[in-house]
C-alpha cells in the first residue's frame, strides 16, 4: 500500500501556520512603512531606532532577569512541592495539592490585585523583586505539576539500591534522584521562564517605578508611541537569539550523549 | 566543556550580570513619573535631568482604568501622574491628588485660555493640561466624491461596508449627540435616546467598530472613511498622501492628558518644578512636535515649525475649536450611557 500523503500535508500546514506569522514579523521589521499592510521598501530605520531606545533595552533586560530568577526559584520550590505531594501521605495532602494547583486556574487579574494589596499592606516597595516574587507564585505550580508527572513513574528502588550500597541520603539525592528528574525539572523551568517573560496582567499590578518589563512597556506604546514598529525589530533579534540558543543547546546535548 | 559545566557557567554569568541592579545611586534625587510610553521627548527628559541634577524614572500604564485601579489599591511611589482629564476628575473625587502650589508654577500663564475654558479643571487647582488631540474623521480623497466636513458623512450609503467607528461609547454616542446639536456630555435621556438611534443608523453602514486597525486599514485603502484619534491619523497620513483628516463642523471630542501630583508624592518640590518646566514655551514646543499632539500652551505656538502649526486638526479655526468639547466624567449618570450603548451594540 502506498503511504498516505496526509501526514506530510498536515505537517506542512501546521509548520506554515506556526512560522508564517513569525516570518511576516521579521519581514516587517525591515519595512520602511509604519504599517504592516504596505511595503514601502527595505529599510533598517527601526533597527537604528531600537538601539537609541535605552528604555526598551532596559525593559528587555528586566524581563530576562525576572524570568531567570523566577524560573530558578520555582524550579527549586516546585520540585520540593512535587516531592512532598508524591512521597508523603498526611491529612493535609489534599489541601496541599489544592493550594498548589489553584494558581493555575486563578484569573491573573485576581492574583495581581491580591498580591498588590499584600505588598502595600506590608509596606514593601514595588520593584523588580516584587515582580519576581509574584511570578514565582504562579510559576511554582507549573513546575510542581510537571515534576509530579515525572515522579509518577519514577522507580524509587534505584534510590534504595544506592542507599544499600552505602550512599548517604544526600549522595543518593545528588547522584541518582536529581539526574533522573532533571529533564522534568528543566522542562518545568522552561515553561516557567516563558510564562514569566510573557506575563502582563500580574506584572502590571506589582511593578513599581523603573521596573517596566517588555510586555508592560509594549502595551503602553500601542497607545501613543510613534515608534511602535521597533517592536518588530526587537522581536526579530530576540527570535534570532532564541534560535541560536536552541541550536547551541542541541549541539551540547548531542555531544554530551556521545560522551556518556 | 560538558553540558553541566556549560549550564553552571551560563547561569553564573547571568546571575552575576543581574546583581549590579541592586545598587542604587543614593545621592541623586529621583522623580518618578507614571505616564504613557513615549509621551515625553528625549530632549525634554535630558534637559530636566540636567537642570535639576536629578534622575527621571518613567513608569508606564496603558489605560486610565488600569492606572486608577493600581493607585486605588494603594500602590505609591509616584511623583507625577499623566492621566486623561476624566481620570483626573475620578482621582480627585477619590482624594488621591494634592492641590498644586501656584507660587511654584511660574509658567501657568502660558497655558491656552481658550482650552482652559473647556477643561474639567479650569482653575488648574489639581491638574495642568499637558497634551490634547481631537477625535477626527478621515477619508480617502480618491474614493469619496464630494466630501462634506460633517458627521453626516457616516450616513452615506455609497461608502457602506468601508467605514469604521471607534469602539468607544463616549466617542460614538458623543458623535451622535454632536450631530444632533447637543452637548457630548449630555445626560438628558431624550437626547441620549435620539443619539442612540443615530448611532444605530450609522452602525448599519459601517464595517465594524475598531480601535486599532483603522489606521492600517485606511492607510492601505481597505477602509474609505474612519473615525479615529488625531495623533494616529496624522501618523497614518505620512504613509498615504490620499488621506484627508478633518474635525466635523458640528464639533467633536477633545481628549486631554493632564499633569498632576498624587497625594503621597515624595518629591513635591521637584514635581512642581517638572510641571513648570514642561509648561515653559520652548520645552512645550519641542515636546509637542516630538509627540505629535497639541500642548495647550499659547506661548509655545509661535515657536512651532510652520509645518506643525499648519496641521488643521491640531490647530483648527476658532469656530470649530469652540464647537469641540472635552469628555467629562459622567459620575453616577454612567449607567444611563452604558444602557444606551448596549442597545447600539446589540442592534
Amino acid at each position: 500500500m502506498k503511504p498516505s500523503r496526509w501526514p506530510l500535508a498536515c505537517l506542512i500546514s501546521v509548520l506554515v501556520f506556526f512560522y508564517l506569522p513569525i516570518g511576516f514579523l521579521v519581514m516587517n521589521s525591515f519595512n520602511a512603512s509604519r504599517f504592516a499592510s504596505k511595503w514601502n521598501g527595505f529599510s533598517l530605520r527601526w533597527y537604528e531606532r531600537l538601539f537609541e531606545r535605552h528604555d526598551l533595552l532596559a525593559a528587555l533586560m528586566n524581563s530576562l532577569k525576572i524570568a531567570t530568577y523566577a524560573s530558578a526559584i520555582s524550579m527549586i520550590l516546585g520540585t520540593a512541592a512535587a516531592f512532598a505531594m508524591n512521597r508523603y501521605r498526611s491529612r493535609f495532602q489534599q489541601a496541599h495539592r489544592l493550594l498548589v494547583t489553584v494558581p493555575l486556574v486563578l484569573p491573573d487579574i485576581l492574583m495581581g490585585m491580591s498580591l498588590l494589596l499584600l505588598f502595600v499592606s506590608l509596606g514593601v516597595k514595588l520593584n523588580l523583586i516584587t515582580i519576581t516574587v509574584a511570578h514565582v507564585t504562579f510559576c511554582l505550580s507549573y513546575v510542581a505539576l510537571v515534576v509530579q508527572a515525572r515522579l509518577q513513574d519514577f522507580d524509587f528502588h534505584v534510590v534504595e539500591a544506592a542507599r544499600d550500597l552505602g550512599a548517604t541520603k544526600f549522595q543518593a539525592f545528588c547522584k541518582i534522584t536529581l539526574p533522573l528528574l532533571a529533564p522534568g525539572i528543566l522542562a518545568g523551568g522552561l515553561l516557567a521562564f516563558t510564562l514569566s517573560i510573557d506575563d502582563y496582567v500580574i506584572t502590571y499590578f506589582v511593578k513599581g517605578p523603573g521596573s517596566d518589563t517588555l510586555p508592560t512597556l509594549v502595551y503602553s506604546m500601542i497607545k501613543k508611541s510613534k515608534d511602535l514598529p521597533v517592536i518588530n525589530a526587537l522581536s526579530s533579534l530576540v527570535l534570532v537569539a532564541t534560535f541560536a540558543t536552541v541550536a547551541v543547546s542541541q549541539r551540547l546535548t548531542r555531544s554530551g550523549t556521545v560522551r556518556d | 566543556m560538558n553540558r553541566r559545566q556549560f549550564i553552571t557557567a551560563a547561569s553564573a554569568t547571568l546571575a552575576a550580570s543581574a546583581l549590579p541592579s541592586c545598587k542604587s545611586s543614593a545621592n541623586q534625587k529621583t522623580l518618578t513619573v507614571f505616564t504613557w510610553a513615549d509621551y515625553l521627548s528625549d530632549e525634554a527628559k535630558a534637559g530636566f535631568e540636567k537642570k535639576h541634577g536629578c534622575t527621571l524614572v518613567i513608569d508606564t500604564f496603558d489605560s486610565n482604568e488600569a492606572m486608577l485601579a493600581k493607585l486605588e489599591s494603594g500602590a505609591g511611589g509616584y511623583d507625577i501622574l499623566v492621566p486623561s482629564s476624566y481620570a483626573v476628575t475620578a482621582l480627585k473625587r477619590k482624594n488621591l491628588l494634592q492641590p498644586l502650589d501656584h507660587a511654584k508654577l511660574k509658567n501657568l500663564g502660558n497655558v491656552d485660555t481658550d482650552y482652559l475654558a473647556k477643561a474639567a479643571d479650569p482653575a488648574m487647582e489639581f491638574s495642568v493640561p499637558y497634551m490634547m488631540a481631537p477625535t477626527c474623521l478621515s477619508y480617502l480623497s480618491s474614493k469619496v466624491s464630494d466630501p462634506v466636513e460633517s458627521w453626516s458623512m457616516l450616513d452615506r450609503t455609497d461608502l457602506a461596508g468601508r467605514v469604521t467607528l471607534l469602539d468607544d461609547m463616549r466617542e460614538v454616542l458623543g458623535a451622535g449627540l454632536k450631530f444632533l446639536g447637543h452637548s457630548l456630555n449630555s445626560t438628558d435621556p431624550a437626547e441620549l435616546a435620539a443619539a442612540r438611534d443615530v448611532a444605530i443608523r450609522w452602525k448599519k453602514n459601517i464595517a465594524k467598530f475598531e480601535n486599532e486597525q483603522y489606521k492600517t486599514g485606511i492607510a492601505s485603502g481597505e477602509f474609505f472613511l474612519v473615525q479615529g484619534y488625531a495623533g494616529d491619523l496624522i501618523q497614518a497620513r505620512e504613509e498615504n498622501e490620499d488621506m484627508r483628516i478633518f474635525i466635523p463642523k458640528e464639533g467633536s471630542t477633545f481628549s486631554c492628558d493632564d499633569l498632576c501630583i498624587p497625594k503621597d508624592a515624595k518629591q513635591v518640590d521637584l514635581a512642581h518644578a517638572f510641571i513648570d518646566y514642561l509648561t515653559g514655551a520652548d520645552v512645550a514646543a519641542e515636546n509637542m512636535e516630538w509627540i505629535g499632539y497639541r500642548a495647550p500652551n499659547s506661548a509655545a505656538y509661535p515657536k512651532l515649525s510652520e509645518e506643525f502649526r499648519g496641521i488643521p486638526v491640531l490647530f483648527p479655526p476658532i469656530e470649530i475649536f469652540n464647537a469641540c468639547e472635552a469628555i467629562a466624567d459622567l459620575g453616577d449618570q454612567l449607567p444611563l450611557w452604558t444602557s444606551e450603548w448596549d442597545k447600539v451594540k446589540s442592534a
